[in-house]
């Protein structure tokens, strides 16, 4: 069963329109990337060869010859379509919706890349300046930041609530020494050392994960340490002790649900940041390495080539709606746990 | 009060030694330390097997120290010594402002530092006037005018601006109005020509050149300070003082004035430190889009360059700046509300 509580705050939440449609749409977005193989991809959906029905989307690469092409590597489904479409022989190929995958080079002989979005092409977005297709790079760039931020969510709120809770809870030198390591490390500019660190280990993803989680665990570790700190002074705390519980017991059963709030109220904010950091790092080039699919890359592409305004603007967009629609969102759960209704001077 | 400022200054000694450990460190993993040899050596094996391309800025391998800039690194971080002599050792070099020797400029690190220094420092200042000038007024008239059309549009506005980093910003300024419109320059500090324009000239052409990255400057701290400033000037209007003063028949803009605006700025104070380190730690990616040559570039660029000196000296400074910045925002709280009494209660955070 549902606590009343949680059953309220998810009202309170579901009435707050502008934050319950972004979510909402932010979640199909997210549920539609994770199929996005489906979606966008150079392999086809489904290719009748012969009275031979073949899926090539998941699983190992097709060889051109099992459709009788002349070559043993990946067949090319687009030429594929082509050719049987010209045949007439009752073979058919199904593309995705866009039938590229993001590092492909789609090249043409008569002019220089970035090519701008034609429905010709089917490249609707158009490409960016090394012919790769801007939304396969737009939706596997969402794929992967997404995913970034959600992993660096989970490691450094684990870490902060761990910390967080012990130093509240304790207090003493431990919190103490803890308060002066914060301290430290909220001086050192956070972006740059991470840029330092990238700029000698080629960070793979998990490298960078583990770099950013070093270098950001701060801020849920303060605000941990912050409502521990509260919620042990509090008389339900006494009580829980004066019953003979022990400090895992408080801290699990007592403290930490009803910091929850806290905890979840920071979510959507920490998702945009680690979007949002990840993008610069890319942007800059001390992100993940190349050719990964990602929106700081095709930003500092399309800061360098602005006369092809479509890859400045379709990243630009994409990273405006999906930072505004979280950040919608972090609005409406705010609202819903602490629904701050202000008293105001009429 | 007095003292504790000072336990507060002194206490700059802990935490500066203690990020001058980190930096060091990171000189440990960086120039000439293990992980370097190693990525050398990994260089050397891919070499053989495979093309690499390094047409990539820095990061991703590529580029790697010579010889000659090894030995230098070496001799200045004292790798030939255990760590805490050569730590000792650097530690009292960086107190007299030493900071080793560029490897691209062949320049002291601390002149190159302070020479691009006014540069930050005039898009740091003038960020701070806009963005308090501004967010200041707006939150006042938000509050006052809490639920009123005015209210709802600028929130809009305000809350856009809280969503998107401010180098999104930056680069959608950039596209509109400098690449397509043309209105503004597309990068760069002062025009080519700069040293023949009268002095007015000369402020016109900083400013023509300054507009775009000022605005995405704000907008990055705009939203925050006007949102407090409105929050925080609500509650205080809420507050029996106020109605009180006005019970007693004064003026309503007066009550405000005089009464709740003086409490209500005590959060905006207490913001003030996190400016700075905002102007100082945000302002790479700004000033690397508008080509801005200032302390964030230069960092930008000596960590492409692996110029690590510089990268080092860049890391002291402004984690330093940053402490100062805290500090003085401790002391515009004092300022502003003299009720506070630091060091009461363990926390002041």
């Amino acid at each position: 069963m549902l606590d009343p509580q949680t059953v309220k705050q998810w009202r309170r939440f579901r009435s707050i329109k502008r934050g319950y449609w972004s979510a909402l749409v932010l979640f199909t977005l997210v549920a539609l990337s994770m199929i996005a193989e489906l979606l966008v991809n150079s392999r086809a959906l489904v290719v009748s060869y012969e009275g031979d029905w073949y899926f090539p989307t998941y699983g190992r690469i097709i060889p051109g010859e099992t459709f009788g092409l002349d070559y043993d590597y990946e067949t090319n489904y687009r030429e594929l379509q082509q050719k049987f479409k010209e045949d007439g022989s009752g073979n058919w190929v199904l593309m995705p919706l866009v039938p590229f995958n993001p590092f492909e080079n789609d090249l043409r002989t008569d002019k220089f890349p970035p090519y701008a979005p034609s429905l010709e092409t089917q490249h609707y977005l158009g490409t960016d300046s090394t012919g790769r297709d801007i939304v396969a790079r737009l939706v596997y760039g969402f794929r992967i930041a997404m995913g970034f931020a959600a992993v660096l969510l989970v490691c450094s709120y684990a870490a902060g609530i761990i910390v967080g809770c012990a130093m509240g809870y304790w207090g003493g030198v431990f919190d103490l020494l803890f308060q002066r390591l914060i301290e430290i490390w909220n001086t050192i500019p956070f972006l740059y050392v991470i840029m330092i660190v990238a700029s000698v280990v080629i960070p793979s993803f998990w490298t960078l994960v583990t770099v950013m989680v070093i270098f950001g665990w701060t801020t849920m570790t303060w605000n941990m340490r912050t409502s521990t700190y509260k919620e042990k002074a509090r008389e339900y705390v006494n009580a829980a002790r004066a019953l003979g519980a022990n400090n895992s017991r408080v801290i699990g059963i007592h403290i930490l649900p009803n910091t929850i709030s806290v905890i979840v109220t920071f979510i959507p904010f920490s998702i945009a940041s680690g979007i949002a950091s990840l993008t610069a790092l890319d942007y800059l080039g001390f992100g993940l390495p190349p050719p990964t699919p990602s929106w700081g890359e095709l930003l500092s592409q399309g800061t360098e080539n602005l006369e092809s305004v479509w890859i400045v603007s379709s990243v630009g967009i994409a990273i405006v709606a999906v930072l505004l629609m979280v950040t919608y969102i972090g609005e409406a759960i705010r609202e819903a746990f602490d629904p701050k209704k202000f008293t105001y001077y009429e | 009060m007095t003292t504790y400022f000072i336990r507060r200054f002194l206490l700059i000694i802990p935490t500066f030694i203690g990020v001058t450990i980190l930096v060091f460190t990171l000189t440990r993993l960086v120039p000439g330390g293990p992980i370097e040899r190693m990525l050398n050596e990994a260089a050397m094996a891919g070499a053989e097997g495979t093309v690499s391309v390094s047409t990539d800025y820095g990061g991703q391998g590529g580029s790697t120290l010579s010889e000659e800039q090894m030995e230098v690194l070496r001799k200045y971080y004292g790798f030939d010594k255990p760590i805490l002599v050569s730590y000792g050792h650097w530690l009292s070099r960086v107190i007299v402002l030493d900071l080793g020797t560029s490897t691209r400029y062949t320049e002291p690190v601390w002149d190159i530092i302070r020479s691009r220094l006014p540069i930050s420092m005039f898009y740091g200042i003038a960020t701070l006037i806009l963005t308090y000038g501004v967010c200041i007024p707006l939150g006042i008239v938000k509050a006052i005018k809490h639920k009123t059309a005015f209210d709802n549009v600028s929130s809009a506005l305000v809350f856009l601006g809280y969503a998107i980093p401010n180098y999104v910003v930056a680069i959608g300024l950039l596209t509109i109005f400098a690449a397509n419109l043309e209105w503004f320059p597309l990068s760069g500090f002062v025009s080519e020509n700069f040293d023949q324009l009268s002095p007015i000239g000369k402020a016109g052409d900083i400013f023509y050149h300054a507009a775009l990255p000022l605005v995405a400057y704000v907008a990055g701290s705009f939203a925050f300070t006007t949102m407090l400033m409105k929050n925080s000037l609500m509650d205080n209007l809420a507050a029996d003082y106020v109605r009180t003063a006005i019970a007693k028949g004064l003026d309503f803009r007066l009550a405000v004035f005089r009464h709740a605006l003086r409490n209500s700025l005590i959060p905006i104070a207490t913001s003030f430190g996190n400016n700075i380190s905002l102007i100082i730690t945000g302002s790479f990616l700004i000033e690397k889009i508008f080509n801005i040559d200032g302390f964030g570039l230069l960092g930008f660029e000596s960590l492409v360059e692996r110029d690590y000196p510089v990268v080092m000296g860049i890391l002291v400074i402004s984690s330093l700046l940053f402490v100062i910045g805290n500090i003085l925002s401790d002391i515009c709280v004092a300022i502003v509300d003299p009720r506070v009494k630091f060091g009461a209660d363990g926390s002041n955070q």
